[in-house]
């Protein structure tokens, strides 16, 4: 049986191999040359298009990596810019900055036939540019548009006619009120050299409208050169670890001048008697015809100051004394001097007590000694104080000031020039921020003009003051 | 004889009471502080009490003018700023330098 199965597979396998080996060539023996050329054609497109393909498909390949590449790097480039955004920018070195103070104001003056009302608007940066670590430059400017100008001359015919009465328009003035630069020479001493503020007591360098709870200035400072050219020392020393300290400054400055030269008490400008000290103006055309110092002696001057707080913040005391001297006069014979005393007391948050007593005086070549000097004190009250818990009321400060000043020139005969003012003043502050002050005071004015004219009684300004 | 110009004597005076009072106001103040800080018995002073960046700046900004809030200013500007005020106040370094440091912590920029 398995020898029969056997038989049979064999023989059928042998019979496919005659068939496999025969069919070829039966098949060979019918395709025609024809035929194969045809074919052979075919196969040749085929090949050239299967070629077109593949180079269709490297083509492809190749603009589906460039396309890969261009979203890997919008990718790339969207992470970075969330990731910048999400991340602050490094500090840029603000070495330049402005601050400062703008006010508008409005004045109105009664009494004596004067019915005087103006505006003001006064601009006063104070740029600021801090070149290293250890030397800054400051200049501050003051832009200032009066509308409501009252006093003036006029000429008739080319001589002196009169005095203004009446309003005069608008006037606009730009000045600088001081450029300096800055040094920090070590912990205890800096150099300030230019055109410097002069801490003849302390109102001098701080008088920016928005620190002034009273809009105008006190009696007394017009008798000192707020400002001067020059060099200073500054500094303090820290008295152990509560705050309190001592505070110098010394300087020397070009000083005041005489407005004609020589140390008489008046002179004649413009048809009119004026008193002949100018205070800080030692610098003009000399009698060649050069700018310069119109005497050769710079004055000099410093202050020393003591700060003492206790308990904390706003209980403090500031102690000061400041003087200057020098000559005046183009041939350095006579001496103008002036001694300020300072004080400023915090008594909690709410109470602020400070005043200056400025005392003044030159010798002159025609009328002996004359001694301009003014005082003054103010005290205000922060209604806070009272815990009304009432949003206005505790936002408002009371004011209240004293002063006086005399000029000296009252004492010399054959001048009208001479006055002596004292004055009273109410007013408020209501602190609409921190920095933007709504201020308002009714002055009650007693001027004694020795043979002038009258002045006007009260006084009344309202000022919108931001500090910046 | 020595001969006084009655013009420097009337200047003077005021001038000699005055510095006199403020003399004598600051040594009564400092004088009350240290009897407050006094202890009650004989155990030993307690160190003063350094003030902090921020004290600093309680004690000494707001005497001039309303305080600034820190975010007023960045950072950069800040250091520009204390510069300034260090000259204008008469600020000791130390002083400073601890108030600027707040400043800019409080700044956040």
């Amino acid at each position: 049986m398995n020898k029969n199965l056997n038989t049979r597979i064999l023989g059928a396998a042998a019979a496919s191999w005659v068939l496999g080996l025969a069919a070829p060539q039966l098949s060979r023996a019918a395709v025609s040359d024809e035929d194969f050329n045809a074919l052979k054609t075919m196969v040749q497109q085929l090949q050239q298009a299967h070629q077109q393909d593949q180079q269709q498909i490297q083509t492809l390949e190749q603009k589906l990596g460039e396309t890969q590449l261009l979203a890997t790097n919008a990718v790339e480039q969207a992470s970075a810019v969330a990731l910048a955004q999400a991340t602050p920018p490094p500090l840029a070195r603000h070495n330049f900055t402005m601050v400062g103070d703008a006010e508008i104001q409005y004045a109105k003056t009664y009494g004596n036939g004067t019915h005087n009302g103006q505006m003001l608007a006064d601009f006063a940066p104070i740029f600021l540019f801090q070149a290293n670590q250890s030397i800054l430059f400051e200049a501050g400017f003051d832009v200032t548009v009066n509308n409501g100008t009252s006093d003036g001359n006029y000429l008739v015919n080319g001589n002196q006619g009169g005095t203004y009465t009446h309003d005069t328009g608008s006037s606009t003035s730009v000045s600088m009120s001081f450029g300096q630069m800055d040094y920090l020479v070590n912990d205890y001493v800096t150099f300030v050299g230019g055109y410097m503020l002069l801490p003849l007591g302390t109102y001098s360098e701080r008088t920016a409208g928005w620190l002034n709870k009273i809009p105008d200035d006190p009696y007394g400072v017009e008798f000192l050169p707020g400002a001067g050219a020059g060099a200073q020392l500054r500094g303090s020393y820290p008295l152990g670890e509560s705050g309190q300290m001592l505070t110098y400054s010394a300087y020397c400055a070009n000083g005041p001048s005489s407005v004609d030269g020589t140390g008489n008490a008046y002179t004649i400008s413009g048809g009119n008697t004026i008193a002949n000290l100018d205070l800080g103006g030692n610098v003009g055309i000399q009698n060649n015809g050069n700018t310069g110092n119109l005497h050769s002696a710079p004055s000099g001057g410093g202050r020393i100051g003591w700060f003492i707080p206790w308990g904390g913040a706003h209980k403090d005391l500031e102690l000061g004394v400041s003087g200057q001297s020098g000559t005046w006069d183009d041939n350095n014979s006579y001496v103008w001097s002036a001694c300020v005393l300072d004080a400023a007391l915090h008594f909690g948050p709410n109470v602020e007590i400070k005043g200056e007593y400025i005392d003044t005086w030159y010798n002159t070549a025609d009328a002996g000694t004359i001694r301009p000097w003014g005082a003054w004190v103010q005290a205000g009250y922060k209604l806070a104080g009272l815990n009304l818990d009432l949003p206005i009321i505790s936002d408002i400060e009371l004011i209240g000031r004293y002063d006086q000043e005399n000029n000296g020139l009252g004492t010399v005969a054959g001048n009208n020039l001479g006055s002596d003012s004292r004055r009273y003043t109410m007013g408020y502050v209501y602190y609409i921020t921190n920095t933007l002050l709504f201020e308002g005071d009714y002055e009650f004015i007693h001027n004694s003009i020795i043979g002038g004219t009258p002045q006007p009684s009260n006084q009344l300004i309202f000022q919108l003051s931001y500090g910046f | 004889m020595k001969h006084q110009n009655p013009s420097r004597r009337f200047l003077l005076r005021p001038v000699a009471i005055a510095a006199l009072a403020l003399v004598a106001a600051g040594a009564l103040i400092n004088t009350a502080r240290a009897d407050e800080t006094k202890p009650a018995a004989k155990s030993p002073a307690p160190a003063p009490k350094k003030l902090t960046g921020a004290e600093l700046y309680a004690v000494n900004c707001n005497r001039c003018h309303p305080e600034r809030y820190p975010t007023e200013f960045n950072s950069a500007q800040w250091q520009t700023i204390m510069l300034h005020m260090r000259v204008r106040a008469n600020l000791p370094a130390k002083q400073a330098k601890e108030i600027l440091k707040y400043m800019k912590e409080e700044a956040g920029n």
